[in-house]
């Protein structure tokens, strides 16, 4: 039958031709960052100055004078400063994202071992955002400068990617492979309770800072109840919905 | 084409005027504009080397001789030295002043004696090209003084116009500065500052006067000649407005306000309409970064800064060490 082997050809013909976009397509698609080594988010420049500034920073916090100061270490003029466009907060992203960037390096989870297993998810992100915090232990004392040049209207939206950028780095490396809502949900409730354990720090005086960390523990496990309390208020919103339906249905109502 | 031949006609009449512009050298100026009026059917050619004076280049809507740019220029800003001020504010309603406090601001000039050792150079010397009559260089000599306790910092202010030098100087006699050799006038050209040596200055301003240069590639490549590794071009002109509607009501105030203001304040149309319309013909944000870039300056972030939504931008480069 002529016209049947014709159009198995066709089909024949067709697939070979889409199936080998569709294969490019996927390979487009597998790129993962983390394969590919990312640019350095700072010209060599910029970091000269900014990484010898810093060092200043725990004597004249993140001030001008610092960033002064800290070209003058690198071999440029106090005028050079100007290359930092935004001035002082160019300093406070600088130590922002150098520590975000260093956490993948300062923290380690050995895979498979006995504390890999024995640390969930949570136990994870909490170690991580621990580590994030002590970063600021040389700066402790400054951190409220800090802080007060990121409220600033105009730095207060860049702050805030930062942050985000911070709770999507610590997920990431606890782990975590969530595709659903819970992606979002997770990142906004890891980054609420970064910034107030963050606030909580400056004014911290106790030892090698265990009440910060008794903080932290209480707005993780208030995060766990409290998700665990919507979880269990959905179930029963969802089965109650469903009951209310099947009831009308009994009734002979069409829905 | 009338409008226009009576637009060159007259700042010829004023070049006339002037006796200074008039005596440099009338033949060759005779020559050059028969050679305008050749040039004036070609559009803009790229060349190669700028510098020989041969070419033409734009003098506001029109096009000139290369050779006769600077005395045009010359002619337009000695007619307004005076009233420089006043037309100032008039035409940018007070902003301009605003835009000059912020531009010395984040520069911040002068070095702070609390936090340098005292064997260290003290003082920054600062270079305020086209700063005739001392605006930006007093607002950096108060800044250094009132802010960073710095009384050593060095202003050169250099202008071609020797007029416009001379509202300064006058000017300078109501600061303290006027006696001390913290603040020194110079007259030279952008283009060939021989009497700064290579390497020698921190900071090189120039606020609304890149615009009028006839080479500024030229220019630019001296700065980067007299800066010291790590020093700083700044540059404060005016720039393209961003937002379509407002360009809109930009374009209508300059074109039609501005030369009317000239003509009822100062007495003196063309200049203000030569000042629009080389606003109009300034290269966009972008072209003067790549400019700054191509002269081998390092560019800040994005490379520039909007003021009033564009009217003006302030652009930076610094000098690779």
């Amino acid at each position: 039958m002529p016209p049947v082997r014709l159009s198995n050809q066709l089909l024949g013909t067709l697939r070979a031709t889409s199936l080998r976009p569709a294969a490019a397509w996927r390979q487009r698609c597998n790129y993962h960052s983390h394969e590919h080594t990312q640019p350095p988010p700072f010209l060599p420049a910029e970091s000269a100055i900014l990484s010898a500034a810093i060092a200043h920073v725990p004597h004249y916090g993140f001030t001008v004078d610092a960033l002064k100061l800290g070209a003058r270490d690198a071999g440029y003029l106090d005028v050079s400063t100007n290359i930092l466009p935004r001035g002082v907060f160019d300093l406070v992203n600088y130590h922002l994202v150098t520590q975000r960037l260093a956490l993948k390096d300062t923290v380690q989870f050995p895979s498979g071992g006995e504390q890999g297993k024995r640390l969930g998810l949570g136990g994870k992100v909490r170690t991580l955002a621990l580590a994030r915090l002590r970063a600021n232990e040389p700066v402790i004392h400054r951190l409220q400068e800090a802080l007060a040049i990121m409220a600033q209207p105009s730095y207060v939206s860049p702050s805030l990617a930062e942050l985000a950028r911070l709770a999507d780095e610590i997920w990431y490396l606890a782990g975590d492979k969530s595709v659903d809502s819970s992606w979002y949900t997770k990142r906004a409730a890891l980054s609420a309770i970064y910034s107030a354990t963050e606030v909580f720090m400056t004014q911290d005086t106790s030892k090698d800072f265990a009440d910060t960390e008794q903080f932290l523990d209480a707005r993780l496990e208030d995060n766990m109840k409290v998700g665990g309390f919507l979880g269990a208020l959905s179930e029963w919103a969802d089965y109650t919905a469903h009951s209310a339906v099947n009831v009308l249905r009994s009734k002979g109502l069409r829905v | 084409m009338n409008a226009q031949s009576t637009r060159v006609l007259a700042p010829r009449q004023l070049l006339a005027a002037g006796k200074r512009s008039a005596g440099r050298a009338p033949q060759r100026c005779f020559s050059c504009s028969t050679r305008c009026r050749q040039g004036q059917q070609q559009t803009e050619i790229p060349r190669k080397d700028p510098r020989d004076g041969a070419g033409t280049t734009h003098f506001g809507f029109e096009t000139v001789a290369e050779a006769l740019k600077e005395q045009k220029v010359g002619a337009v800003f000695s007619s307004v030295a005076s009233s420089y001020d006043t037309m100032n504010d008039l035409m940018s309603l007070g902003i301009h002043r605003l835009w000059k406090d912020h531009f010395v601001r984040n520069l911040n000039p002068g070095r702070n004696p609390l936090t340098s050792s005292s064997s260290e150079q003290k003082g920054w010397n600062i270079l305020d090209i086209a700063g005739g009559t001392g605006d930006i260089a007093f607002r950096m000599l108060d800044h250094a003084s009132t802010i960073n306790n710095d009384a050593h910092t060095k202003v050169t202010v250099a202008d071609i116009n020797p007029d416009m030098l001379a509202e300064g100087r006058k000017r300078a006699l109501e600061t303290p500065y006027a006696p001390s050799p913290r603040l020194s006038f110079v007259e030279a050209n952008a283009e060939k500052l021989d009497m700064i040596p290579d390497s020698s200055i921190d900071l090189y301003t120039v606020a609304f006067g890149i615009r009028n240069f006839t080479h500024k590639d030229v220019a630019l490549r001296e700065a980067y000649r007299v800066l010291k590794p790590g020093g700083v071009f700044a540059c404060l002109e005016f720039s393209k407005v961003n937002n379509t509607l407002f360009e809109a009501v930009y374009k209508r105030w300059s074109f039609s306000a501005i030369p009317l203001i000239g003509q009822v304040v100062a007495g003196d149309r063309d200049s203000y309409q030569y000042l629009v319309e080389s606003i109009e013909r300034f290269p966009s944000q972008t072209g003067f970064r790549d400019m700054i870039k191509e002269a081998g300056f390092l560019v800040p972030g994005k490379g520039w800064e909007d003021l009033t939504g564009g009217i003006a931008a302030i652009h930076k480069g610094v000098k690779p060490t």
